[in-house]
């Protein structure tokens, strides 16, 4: 009978180390497909078109002649995406892809780190409904998985719960709450906004919005629809093909001037850091924003506070010696500071236990209370029901405020 | 026409035309370059033409700036100790972007004839030793990985407010932290891989199971038309060459 493993706990409580552990148990089975948090660690990294990663994990026919025909888990339409780099799919649809491949490979064990909370909640469903082993598709795999959005007990699942072992990244919500200061952010005004990617298809035409600060707005879509898209092309990453940005009354074009209004955290914390330590990386932002603002929301001393609230307890560490869970924390810290008006925040509570996304929703509320403007892209909507906000739907090249 | 094949024509016209050919040799060599794209490649081959003139054009205007307009000689006069002349630098900037025009279009007509396949499917075309597929396609996914490292760099840097998307000042003095970033970045992303991913599910080995499906063949088809012809043509020019020089 395939097993089902459901390891739980908090951050820092060794949940990682204990599904590598399982792994390597006798009792589960020899070789085990693997889908990490983030791309990194979720596709091979070995091909350079997605047809290929499929080619690469397809089964042989001498791959595992006692486990044929495992159902097909197909959510997004991957020969469309056939000559796409794996690498340009969002997040989600690289979990989805990673998955896809899992289902046309004779794997006997699947594990799974924290990456089904990338997925919107009707391909999450689809997926753990593939993982059920009560949905009778026979997957034939023993399967482990981390997720913290799914508390134990969970039907037909071997619960495993593990207990903090550390305190040495714990968040103090209170104090980052404390640490927060007033700002009045500037509207963002988005008009007539056409993009689309270079040999790709449209992912915005004639988009129209406002965005009044002091206000928090979730943006919401299913995987792949454009969330990531928008906010790089309000940081500047991205140059629209056609329209225009205002921020206050003034054109504001972050892709040609630099950005100078939004502070982001991004879904994947490492594709943040401009620096190797923590004080690298905020040396360079204060460099490189001090003549836009000045004052409180770059004191030095201000900025450690809320590292050691979020829980760095040096800013001279290597950021990447840190655990992910915690360099995701201190992702947090810049737009938090307040150094610039509006906080960006990509899937801001990806990877992280309950009790932290209480304190992650409570901050970006007051955050919100105090002036700032907030856009933040989630699919947890248990975590987005704490913040007072609106919600921006993307869908058919649109963004518009839902109802 | 197989990879193998498709690879040794344009290796040998390659060679050939680095070996400096004559305006004869020359002519040859571009017949069947012609030859190739049209029969071969067909259509596409204007890509490979636009293509190798995005690389040589900027190359060919600054050896024009520097040895026309400011050397005002070709280097041949200048090591001879002869007077030199800007029309013999002209047509020796002329030669060179000529010549690796001609390497660019070829690489990627040969490319290009096999558009149709993914790169997995070209390397596992390709009949060579195992290792030597194997390391072809790490070496395409670390491209793969760099363009993903350069992508991760530069939002981050722009976020931050280091660089900016288009041309600046700014990126010009902190370009060096775009190369520190991207370093960094590839190194990490690889770590990750190389730490879970790759050992858990024996990933490399994945790799040379999927190499190694299917038949790849030495040389077939077309092959046997075209490399006779090239293989001719080299002998010819080269003997020309020869005769030519005593």
């Amino acid at each position: 009978m395939p097993r089902r493993e459901l390891i739980s706990g908090p951050n820092f409580s060794g949940r990682s180390a204990a599904l590598m552990a399982l792994l390597r148990d006798a009792a589960f089975a020899a070789k085990t497909f693997y889908v990490g948090p983030y791309s990194e660690a979720a596709l091979s990294g070995l091909t350079s078109s997605i047809a290929d990663e499929v080619d690469l994990y397809r089964a042989k026919s001498t791959d595992n002649p006692a486990s044929p025909g495992r159902a097909v888990f197909a959510p997004i339409d991957v020969a469309a995406f056939g000559r796409r780099e794996p690498q340009t799919l969002s997040g989600g649809e690289q979990v989805l892809l990673a998955l896809h491949c899992f289902s046309l490979s004779a794997f006997p064990a699947l594990a799974i780190d924290t990456a089904l909370e990338q997925l919107d909640p009707a391909n999450r469903d689809a997926a753990l409904d593939y993982l059920d082993p009560r949905n009778g598709l026979g997957l034939g795999a023993d399967v482990a998985l981390i997720d913290n959005r799914l508390p134990p007990p969970l039907a037909g699942w071997t619960a495993r719960e593990r207990t903090a072992d550390t305190t040495a990244f714990d968040c103090d919500p209170e104090k980052v709450v404390a640490a927060l200061a007033p700002r009045q952010a500037p509207a963002i005004a988005i008009r007539n906004l056409t993009f689309g990617y270079r040999h790709g298809r449209t992912i915005f035409r004639n988009v129209d919005l406002a965005l009044a600060g002091g206000t928090a707005y979730r943006l919401a879509g299913p995987n792949g629809a454009g969330k990531t898209t928008l906010l790089k092309l309000l940081v500047g990453v991205l140059a629209p093909n056609a329209g225009e940005l205002l921020l206050g009354d003034a054109p504001y074009r972050p892709w040609r001037h630099g950005n100078r209004a939004i502070a982001l955290a991004t879904q994947n914390p490492d594709h943040q850091w401009s620096g190797a330590t923590l004080r690298d990386d905020l040396a360079r932002r204060r460099a490189a924003f001090a003549h836009l603002v000045g004052g409180d929301a770059f004191a030095e001393s201000r900025l450690v506070k809320l590292a050691a609230a979020l829980g760095a307890k040096s800013l001279d560490t290597h950021l990447y010696e840190l655990p992910l869970a915690a360099r995701k924390r201190l992702s947090w810290l810049w737009p938090l500071a307040g150094a610039l008006p509006w906080a960006v925040l990509d899937e801001p509570s990806l990877g992280q236990d309950p009790a932290t996304r209480v304190g992650l929703a409570a901050a970006i509320a007051r955050l919100t209370a105090l002036g700032h403007g907030v856009l933040f892209v989630t699919h947890d909507d248990d975590f987005a029901a704490r913040i007072p906000h609106r919600v921006l739907a993307i869908g058919e090249m649109q963004v518009k405020e839902a109802p | 026409m197989t990879p193998n094949g498709a690879f040794t024509v344009g290796f040998i016209l390659i060679a050939l035309s680095v070996a400096e050919p004559g305006p004869r040799g020359a002519a040859v060599l571009v017949a069947l370059a012609l030859a190739f794209a049209v029969i071969e490649v067909g259509g596409a081959s204007l890509i490979a033409l636009k293509r190798a003139a995005i690389v040589v054009l900027p190359l060919a205007l600054f050896m024009s700036l520097v040895w026309v307009g400011l050397v005002g000689e070709a280097p041949y006069q200048i090591a001879a100790d002869i007077v030199g002349t800007r029309t013999a630098a002209l047509v020796y900037v002329a030669k060179l972007s000529g010549r690796l025009f001609f390497v660019v279009a070829v690489i990627q007509l040969v490319f290009l004839r096999f558009a149709d396949l993914t790169p997995l499917q070209l390397v596992r075309a390709l009949a060579l030793p195992a290792p030597v597929k194997r390391m072809l396609a790490i070496t395409l996914s670390l491209i793969g990985t760099l363009r993903h490292a350069i992508d991760r760099a530069h939002i981050a840097l722009i976020a931050s407010g280091t660089l900016t998307r288009a041309p600046s000042w700014r990126n010009a003095v902190h370009s060096w932290r775009l190369i520190q970033a991207v370093w960094l970045s590839a190194v990490t992303i690889l770590i990750g891989r190389m730490r879970d991913k790759w050992p858990v599910e024996g990933t490399m080995a994945r790799l040379d199971g999927a190499l190694d499906r299917g038949k790849s063949r030495v040389f077939a088809g077309a092959d046997r038309i075209w490399l006779p012809i090239t293989l001719a043509a080299g002998c010819a020019i080269l003997l020309a060459d020869l005769a030519w020089k005593r």
